[in-house]
């Protein structure tokens, strides 16, 4: 009996049965829709985190005030800030490898224009800033040197912020106020897309470093939330840490065998960490998943062996007529496949659906790649063919009298 | 010879009780015959038949079919032998449910044949025309009448050409009249050549047949 008749055969059993193969189908479904949904899930926060990574600038370095305890990397700052922007200065004077550095001071608050308000952060840094994140303008121009030496009150506006307020206005040359204090817009930058966990990168205005520690924090101080720093290569990340960490204590006048009082931390740090908890996530998930695959299995080998006993007459009669042992066991193999197979595809689709449901709910990128989508098929099939094989056998084992004689 | 036994004995096993069907049955059957084998229920004609037919192996004795030795045979051998040389009448029909009548011809096709589909459909047209129910390729078994779901399991044992038709009890579920037609149909299918072994425990149903064998307590009287 050549395959194709006998997938033709499969096909018309299932159907005779329309609601016991869907039902029976369904633990495939779910069991393949979950797989791909985790895996399209896992996959997308992977590129999101790395295009986020990336859009922090060329290889960057953080340095955060405080030490670092466990787990190797920390956000925001400690307590008390150790870090000046003379730490900054010092680092970009000193430390060859190091292409571009700025202090970031952070503030918050209400921005005003005209009748119009909105709430985002301000970053207060160097003119370098825009070189160290990879980051362009896209009208006006940037502050200077001058501008920080004099604190003067401009600002450049994220895309976000610019849209809010001026809404596809002319922006630059406008006076803002940020915390009721004037602001003149020099400048808006372009779009650079939104980052991990719903944060908008966009939801930003820069100013000088020395406009926001004076005019809104009225600190006389110095003192930095972060410095960040873009260095030459990848390769040079090591080397540079090391050199950095020595300016720093250096310093901060750090004798031997204290604890920094700063942290620096690469990328492919907070990449690592972040993919190995997501790995983590994935793993389990495709633990439930394969769980619940194999639970759709056992489903199918279940409804295979009640209708190989429903049928054993019709298998009697296929091997009165000529049918051997390997012909009755494909049958039901392939019709164990087909079950399994279907299921998939249609699990498949089920899982895209909720992939791109997940995405448009979270604001949260999903990525089904063929891979799953074939692996999803191939997952299917093997489940079939495992589940369906012990059921087909004892039908091929079947004595052709006794089978056709059952009542 | 186209049949010949020698010293078929089948013994059933239940248990620890062994259950004679068989008991040393001998005879030969040529080619073109018409055999009845008649004898009362629980005599062994049903036995002899699955023998017959490659369906079961006896216990002991030799059977020849075609000059090739059946007891020798392993169950891939026997299912060849089945599709290509006997073809089965059975007394409840045997017909796959909610499957047409023409795809129930065509079943024996399906193993161990190189016809493409066309041909294996256009044969299958032809054996119900001949038997009289072109008007009823389509239907199920359960919209046709006994002697017309009896046709159509004659058509299925006909459709690989087989040299011999084996017949058990062929006319025990349709009424007298369908049970002549049926018999009228085996005595033209003979004058074609095939072979017909009739198992029946009916007189006027083994009148038909050209040769009479009697069964009694699984042996040849
Ligand atoms: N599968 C079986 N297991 C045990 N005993 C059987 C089996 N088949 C038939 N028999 C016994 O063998 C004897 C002959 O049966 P069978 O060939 O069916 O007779 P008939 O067809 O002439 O009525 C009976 O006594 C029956 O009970
Ligand atoms: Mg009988």
């Amino acid at each position: 009996m050549s395959l194709f008749l006998t997938l033709r055969v499969a096909l018309r059993a299932l159907i005779r049965n329309k609601v016991r193969s869907i039902l029976t189908m369904l633990g495939i479904i779910i069991g393949i829709a979950a797989v791909i949904a985790v895996i399209a899930v896992g996959q997308g926060a992977t590129v999101m985190i790395q295009e986020q990574i990336a859009s922090m600038g060329d290889n960057p370095l953080i340095i955060f005030p405080g030490s670092a305890r466990v787990g190797g990397f920390r956000f925001g700052a400690g307590t008390r800030s150790t870090l000046t922007v003379q730490d900054a200065e010092a680092i970009i004077k000193e430390c060859p490898y190091v292409k571009a550095v700025t202090p970031i001071i952070r503030a918050g608050g209400q921005i005003i224009y005209q009748d119009k308000n909105w709430s985002s952060g301000i970053e207060g840094v160097a003119p370098s800033y825009l070189e160290v994140r990879n980051w362009n303008l896209k009208e006006g121009n940037l502050f200077t040197d001058s501008d920080v030496k004099s604190a003067t009150k401009v600002c450049l506006l994220g895309a976000t912020v610019a849209k809010e307020l001026f809404d596809n206005e002319e922006s630059v040359g406008k006076t803002i106020r940020i915390r009721n204090m004037p602001f003149r817009v020099i400048g808006v930058l372009e779009k650079k897309g939104s980052a991990a966990f719903g944060h908008d990168q966009d939801n930003t205005i820069i100013a000088p470093w020395s406009t926001v520690s004076r005019v809104l924090q009225r600190s006389s101080f110095n003192e930095v939330n972060q410095i960040l720093a873009s260095v030459t290569s990848i390769k040079m990340l090591e080397p540079a840490k090391k050199e950095i960490s020595a300016i720093l204590r250096q310093r901060h006048r750090l004798s031997q065998g204290t604890e920094d009082d700063f942290s620096i931390t690469d990328a492919t740090e907070i990449t690592n960490a972040i993919t190995s908890i997501s790995r983590l996530m994935t793993l389990l998930l495709v633990v439930i998943a394969s769980i619940s695959l194999i639970v759709g299995g056992i489903g199918i080998m279940n409804i295979m062996l009640v209708s190989v006993t429903e049928r054993t007459r019709e298998i009697g009669l296929r091997m009165a007529v000529g049918a051997r042992g390997k012909d009755i066991l494909l049958q039901f193999l392939v019709e164990a496949v087909v079950l399994a197979g279907i299921g998939g595809v249609f699990g498949i689709f089920l899982g895209y659906g909720a992939a791109q449901i997940i995405s448009n709910a979270n604001n949260w990128p999903v990525l089904v790649s063929t891979d799953s989508i074939l692996l999803a098929f191939v997952f299917s099939s093997v489940v079939g063919i495992f589940f369906g094989f012990y059921p087909a056998w004892r039908a091929s084992r079947l004595n052709p009298i006794e089978a056709l004689r059952y009542e | 010879m186209l049949i010949t036994l020698n010293q078929i004995t089948k013994v059933y096993q239940i248990g620890e009780v062994d259950i004679p069907a068989l008991r040393g049955v001998t005879f030969t059957i040529d080619r073109g015959e018409f055999v009845a084998i008649m004898g009362a229920s629980g005599s062994g004609k049903t036995t002899l038949m699955n023998i017959l037919g490659c369906l079961d192996q006896p216990t002991s004795g030799q059977y020849s079919l075609d000059d090739t030795e059946i007891t020798r045979l392993n169950r891939n051998e026997l299912a060849y032998i089945r599709n290509k040389k006997i073809g089965f009448v059975f007394q409840n029909f045997n017909l796959l449910p909610r499957t047409s009548a023409l795809e129930n011809v065509e079943l024996p096709l399906f193993y161990g044949n190189r016809l493409s589909s066309r041909q294996k459909y256009q044969r299958a047209i032809e054996m119900l025309t001949r038997l009289g129910l072109a008007d009823r390729l389509e239907h199920y078994p359960s919209q046709l009448s006994g002697g017309q779901q009896q046709r159509v399991a004659i058509a299925r044992a006909l459709i690989n050409q087989p040299s011999i038709i084996l017949a058990d009890e062929p006319t025990g579920n349709v009424d007298s009249k369908t049970g002549q037609e049926i018999m009228k149909l085996f005595q033209q299918l003979n004058q074609e050549e095939i072979t017909i072994i009739l198992i029946t425990h009916e007189k006027d149903i083994a009148d038909y047949a050209r040769r009479l064998i009697h069964i009694k307590d699984g042996e040849i009287v």
